[in-house]
């Protein structure tokens, strides 16, 4: 599993946790989970819950809702005690190409 | 690649969107919630304004509907492309962006798009056409916010086609040119789904000069749209000329090359893409006969409106469905059997139908069979979606 996808503050034996929960969020247009898509910029895990930033490919698209939803989802179903899920949604740092990973970019053809 | 570290030393967290699972999602905290009611009220708008663009559609096949003998039928049959393209398109894709943006005032752009439709079918044409007008200024509106928001090409694309829908409304106020308004409405629905593919090329590596060409034939288009008012044979053959480039553009750098062989949904979709962009091809020829005088004035018109947009939306409804209408759908394999009704029944409509008008009639109740179909399985995959899981289904809604 390629690790430092998006920055990480929080226990470290729910690091793995973390990523598999966002890996199990695909964008079905593009056939990837978000974390290989790199639409996540960073998760912090700490007593309060869980907080995401993450990022959209477009600021057109009405989908931005459903993927932050079934983030939320994820993330709760998978860390001890179903905490509160929080995501932040922005457009800056702006998603580019570069943040797709060896994976995505071998599937994608580069 | 360690994509993480530009964020690592970056502010701390702040505007949170939601602190329980399930709240409504907005994009900042404090935004506002959509005005209540307004979702069902659009969706009634939009299927009205479906239903009757598709029965006016029938009846100048020949085909009747149990309802096609009622007074709006005859309105709908003249009003047909008015219906289909700024009311139902001009609903569904303002409904889209709305929910997108997440403002209120963005959901005039298809609440007005949806009373135009509702007066274009009930013969109040001119109020109609004003109506469309104020829907595609509150569209144009909205795009521009889009843009303020994230300024990148295929943003920037999506206002021009946006433009292109208050171009061909106006045109339809001032009963102009009724070439160029036909132009300028696909201009309006191709623009913008060669916008909302060129972002997804971003993911797949492009050649060198790819978004120039792009760029060009989206041009040459709109040269073609302007053209046709005045010298309708030049803009007709430059118009189905850059459909034909559109379609060549997207089969060589679609992702839909790569997702469509992978499996479900994503691949399903990937079909839906790729079938959409040979009806593209076969449109834009048709386009440039039929401004020339050859017969081929359906294949240009349909193949274009149902072959390829139709298409688009067989695929992109499983997914755009669940954020706008909040209800969300069991993929199934089942999907590929509408999508197979539609570009069958548009073979024998632009094969054997189009020299024998029985033989059109019939392949034309069967593309709209296709749509029923497709609303069928819709049904059908949502209520396995809520079999397979048990609970609120939208808890956001």
């Amino acid at each position: 599993m390629e690790t430092d996808r998006f920055a990480y503050e929080g226990p470290d034996d729910l690091r793995e946790t973390v990523q598999r929960a966002l890996q199990r969020v695909v964008d079905p247009e593009v056939a990837m989970n978000i974390v290989d898509v790199g639409l996540v910029h960073r998760v912090r895990v700490d007593g309060e819950g869980a907080h995401v930033r993450m990022t959209m490919t477009s600021a057109a698209c009405p989908m931005a809702d459903v993927i932050v939803e079934d983030v939320e989802a994820e993330l709760a179903d998978a860390l001890p005690g179903h905490p509160p899920v929080a995501v932040e949604v922005v457009w800056e740092p702006a998603w580019t190409p570069e943040r797709l990973s060896a994976k995505a970019r071998r599937f994608m053809g580069w | 690649m360690d994509a993480g570290a530009a964020e690592r030393e970056g502010p701390p967290f702040h505007g949170l969107v939601s602190r329980v699972p399930g709240a409504w999602r907005a994009g900042r905290r404090g935004a506002p919630q959509p005005v209540p009611g307004i979702r069902p009220l659009l969706a009634l708008l939009v299927l009205g304004c479906l239903v009757a663009g598709v029965t006016g559609g029938l009846l100048r096949l020949g085909v009747l509907l149990p309802w096609s003998g009622s007074g709006w039928a005859g309105q709908a049959a003249v009003a047909h492309a008015a219906l289909m393209i700024p009311a139902f398109f001009g609903t569904a894709i303002g409904i889209e962006r709305a929910v997108a943006v997440k403002l209120r005032w963005a959901f005039a752009a298809p609440l007005l798009s949806g009373l135009a439709g509702l007066c274009l079918a009930t013969g109040a044409a001119v109020t109609g056409a004003a109506l469309a007008v104020a829907a595609s200024v509150a569209f144009v509106a909205v795009h521009v916010l889009v843009v303020r928001r994230q300024s990148a090409s295929h943003t920037w694309l999506l206002l021009v086609g946006a433009g292109c829908l208050l171009a061909g409304n106006a045109l339809l106020l001032l009963r102009a040119a009724a070439d160029a308004t036909l132009a300028f409405w696909f201009a309006f629905l191709v623009i913008t789904i060669a916008a909302e593919r060129l972002e997804m090329t971003r993911l797949m590596r492009r050649r060198r000069g790819a978004s120039v060409a792009l760029y060009a034939i989206l041009g040459l288009l709109l040269a073609g749209a302007a053209a046709s008012a005045a010298w309708p044979v030049a803009g007709g053959v430059a118009y189905g000329a850059a459909l034909l480039l559109l379609a060549s553009w997207l089969a060589c750098f679609d992702i839909a090359r790569r997702t469509v062989r992978t499996s479900g949904l994503s691949r399903y979709m990937a079909v839906c893409l790729l079938c959409g962009y040979a009806w593209l091809a076969a449109a834009g020829v048709a386009w440039a006969a039929a401004s020339m005088g050859f017969p081929g004035r359906d294949l240009a018109l349909h193949g274009l409106g149902l072959g390829f947009v139709f298409s688009m939306v067989f695929g992109h409804a499983p997914v755009i469905l669940p954020a706008v209408a909040r209800v969300k759908f069991a993929f199934h394999p089942a999907f590929f059997v509408p999508l197979a009704v539609l570009h069958l029944s548009l073979a024998w409509r632009f094969g054997p139908g189009a020299t024998d008008l029985g033989q059109r009639a019939l392949a034309g109740a069967w593309n709209a069979g296709a749509l029923l179909l497709f609303a069928l399985t819709l049904a059908v995959a949502a209520w396995r979606w809520r079999r397979l899981h048990p609970g609120p289904a939208t808890p956001g809604a």
